[in-house]
């Protein structure tokens, strides 16, 4: 669960409001996305969640932890992709994996089982032994993705997931986002990609100049407007001004 | 030409991170004020080198004038330059040309390559002006008051200076994108890096060892004009190179007509090179470079037994940083040079230089610092800790312990793993590379300087004490204000203002317990008291150091917006 109360964050001392008194409560088992145009604030929420940013006022707590007042039993629970895979190029695929798992602490004989499955599952198992550095931008997602699923995290936060993948990579993808909300974990994701958002989301939250304009299932969103109209036409209204 | 200049300014900015000098910055960011008088106390301190240097140009003048041979000052300046350029050129083309990341920017753009390739060009002249100008400019300036030279000196000499980088620079950019073009490198990057490197420290070496076997090398008046006089070092070196010469006859007294000829001459040759670089760049320049940025992953496939095999159990976090630390800084070239290269590779060299330099000279050193020895343990004890203090410590690792993690440093913020920790387990790399070059000089001053091995056992604490003080202090200041948006590697170590302010901090600091360490034999305090008071008083700076970085970690990661 993740839970945010009157959160707000700047920059630029204080000229730039990137969010704006957000609260809002994402539920266990939930895949949960977050829209809004370019700068509308979705990637400054999420590095928020996770620790990237401090906010200026308000709190977020991430299964009742505020991720303020103890951020190491905060992040324990939580993992993140962020949108540009950064990660250690100068590692092996395997030896990045290894860390991730030295420092969440799963257990050997898990650790095996998951990175084979994961590494199987997004098509990566021949480039694994590989130092990062020679990965296309694609495997760099994949294997930050695998990362982040090699703890099995109650709360994944994903920022475009879906960028950079293959066709085969992201249906593996959408399928391990709802395995992990089956499971009762939570995820959290940002999306320019309305179809994903439409067809993936249990429920959806449209930000826009650091403020929540809406937020709910696709059918509540809906029912704010006309019957059937498409995601993409509901955000464009939303996100007129 | 219009895209050329603009290219050249977007060069100039990426390289020169000067924007801390402006006042619009500091307006905006105050915390960084405090640098200013840190980067002037800097400058200051190279006034007295300057002086020096100064009044060494006068003292060699006036003992060459009555002989006619003055003009091999100009020479010998030109040539140190030259050779300076020549040798930083190498690695700086290399990075420019081939290396920087603003290729696959550029490449794109609708620019030509000469284009491109002639405003890397100029960047790395400019920096080489940087370069060279610490030895030639004063040599230029002092030769031409002592000479009471005219205008016609001050325009030639300013001429002679604009077009130094030129020469050495185009045949080194000419040798790299020919190594380019036709030597499949896009594999064996990381290996060129530190073999280039290696062979370029090597010969800087060897150079060296030659001169102090030259007839005429060594300290005294008769060796000092037997190394400028007609025959002598300069200029044997200066005839296998001579645009050096050229450029000396063009500023020399004499007859104008062949000044003219000889100014002629060098600026010729730099046109020329120059010109010959524009066709290069032409026609060789992209044809080297492209497919360079792609490195295929090589397929290696693991087996489940292979893959359990490289897998560690539980939760490990200082083991697993210290390990990503120490993979990291050993598998970047720059880093590692920077690193546990340079602590194994200084004392070596003072081992080489001592060894097979010049044997009278060093004979006598060695007679001298034994005399020393056997009369003041001491004094051997502290000067042995610190030798290998600075062997273990100036370099770069502790202060580009979290500038190295550039963008990667969102990972660090976002694991599970109290900074104090991480910290913890940074401390331990940089304080285990400063342990390596430690022990490295331990060895070098029991074989050079033939040091009684119990007194450089007692000496070892020492230095491990300072080098745990030093260490501490090189991570806070890069704690305070991290380097983390570079795209070169280069920048998060060698052009790390980080590295430079802890090496002064740290020179301070060895400068004072140096003096204090004097000043309490002066006061006739018992040698294992002094010795003990300066241990203990390390050890509580180091205890102090380590304390502060620690607590500083958790405000500091929570500050860091990454």
């Amino acid at each position: 669960m993740i839970e945010f109360v009157h959160v707000s964050k700047s920059y630029n001392k204080g000229r730039i409001k990137a969010v704006d008194d957000l609260t809002l409560t994402v539920s266990p088992g939930e895949i949960f996305g977050f829209l809004g145009p370019n700068g509308a604030g979705k990637t400054t929420t999420l590095k928020l969640i996770v620790g990237l940013l401090r906010p200026d006022a308000g709190t977020i707590r991430v299964n009742s932890v505020d991720n303020q007042k103890d951020p190491v039993a905060a992040k324990s629970m939580t993992t993140y992709v962020p949108d540009t895979p950064a990660v250690y190029e100068r590692l092996t695929g395997l030896e990045y994996l290894n860390f991730i798992g030295d420092v969440y602490g799963v257990p050997k004989a898990e650790r095996l089982r998951r990175i084979e499955r994961w590494l199987d599952l997004f098509e990566l198992a021949d480039a694994v032994g590989a130092p990062i550095q020679g990965y296309s931008h694609g495997m760099k997602q994949k294997i930050v993705l695998i990362a982040a699923l090699l703890p099995k995290p109650r709360v994944m936060i994903l920022d475009e997931p879906m960028v950079g993948l293959d066709a085969r990579s992201a249906h593996a993808m959408k399928e391990m986002m709802r395995t992990h909300c089956a499971g009762g974990g939570t995820l959290f994701f940002s999306t320019h990609i309305m179809e994903v958002a439409e067809k993936l989301c249990d429920r959806l939250a449209i930000i826009h100049k650091g403020r929540l304009i809406a937020h709910g299932t696709l059918d509540e969103l809906r029912a704010r407007d006309r019957e059937d109209e498409s995601l993409e036409k509901i955000f464009l209204e939303l996100t007129e001004s | 030409m219009k895209k050329y200049l603009r290219l050249v300014r977007a060069g100039f900015l990426a390289n020169f991170g000067l924007a801390v000098l402006r006042p619009k910055y500091l307006r905006h960011n105050r915390r960084d004020f405090w640098l200013l008088p840190l980067i002037l106390m800097g400058l200051a301190g190279l006034v007295p080198v300057l002086i020096y240097y100064l009044k060494g140009i006068r003292f060699t003048y006036g003992l060459l004038a009555p002989l006619g041979h003055q003009a091999a000052l100009l020479t010998f300046a030109i040539l140190m330059g030259q050779f300076l350029i020549i040798v930083f050129g190498f690695y700086y083309v290399l990075s420019a040309f081939y290396f920087s990341r603003d290729l696959e920017l550029l490449v794109p753009l609708p620019v030509t390559p000469a284009q491109v390739l002639l405003a890397k060009f100029t960047v790395v002249v400019i920096n080489e002006y940087l370069t060279a100008s610490p030895i030639v400019v004063p040599m230029l300036v002092a030769y031409g008051i002592h000479s009471r030279a005219g205008l016609r000196y001050g325009l030639t000499a300013a001429a002679v200076y604009f077009l130094l980088p030129i020469i050495p620079l185009a045949i080194v950019s000419l040798l790299v994108i020919l190594m380019m073009r036709f030597v499949n490198v896009s594999r064996k990057k990381d290996a060129l890096i530190i073999a280039g490197s290696l062979i370029l420290m090597g010969g800087a070496l060897g150079l060296q060892i030659w001169a102090n076997r030259m007839p005429g090398a060594g300290p005294g008046k008769e060796a000092l004009v037997a190394f400028f006089s007609a025959g002598g070092l300069v200029q044997k070196v200066g005839a296998k190179f001579p645009p050096s010469i050229w450029a000396t006859q063009a500023l020399a007294p004499g007859p104008e007509s062949s000044a003219a000829a000889n100014f002629a001459l060098y600026a010729g040759v730099s046109i020329l090179l120059f010109a010959v670089l524009f066709l290069a760049a032409r026609t060789l320049f992209y044809r080297g470079l492209l497919g360079l940025g792609e490195i295929s992953a090589r397929k290696r496939r693991l087996t489940r037994e292979g893959m359990a095999a490289r897998l560690s159990a539980g939760r490990r976090p200082l083991r697993a940083i210290f390990l990503r630390e120490l993979r990291i800084m050993n598998r970047t070239p720059i880093f590692l040079l920077n690193g546990v290269l340079s602590v194994v590779l200084i004392p070596v060299i003072f081992i080489i230089m001592a060894r097979v330099g010049g044997a009278a000279r060093g004979g006598d050193a060695l007679q001298i610092i034994l005399l020393l020895g056997s009369a003041n343990p001491g004094g051997v004890i502290l000067g042995s800790a610190l030798f290998m203090t600075i062997c273990g410590c100036l370099n770069g690792t502790a202060p580009s312990s979290f500038s190295r993690e550039g963008t990667q440093f969102w990972l660090s913020k976002v694991i599970p793993v109290p900074p104090s920790d991480q910290v913890k387990a940074k401390f331990l790399h940089s304080f285990a590379i400063a342990g390596l070059g430690i022990i490295v000089a331990a060895v070098a001053a029991v074989v050079v300087i033939r040091a009684k091995i119990v007194l450089v056992l007692i000496a070892l604490p020492i230095a491990l004490a300072a080098a745990a003080a030093l260490t501490s202090l090189g991570m806070i200041i890069d704690l305070l204000r991290p380097l983390l948006n570079w795209t070169n590697p280069q920048k998060a170590i060698k052009q790390n203002l980080n590295v430079l302010i802890a090496f002064f901090v740290d020179a301070g600091l060895l400068v004072v317990l140096t003096l204090g360490g004097v000043e309490l034999f002066k006061l006739g305090v018992r040698m294992e008291i002094a010795v003990g008071i300066i241990f203990l008083f390390l050890l509580a700076m180091a205890g102090a150091g380590i304390t502060g970085l620690m607590k500083m970690a958790e405000r500091r990661y929570r500050d860091i917006e990454a």
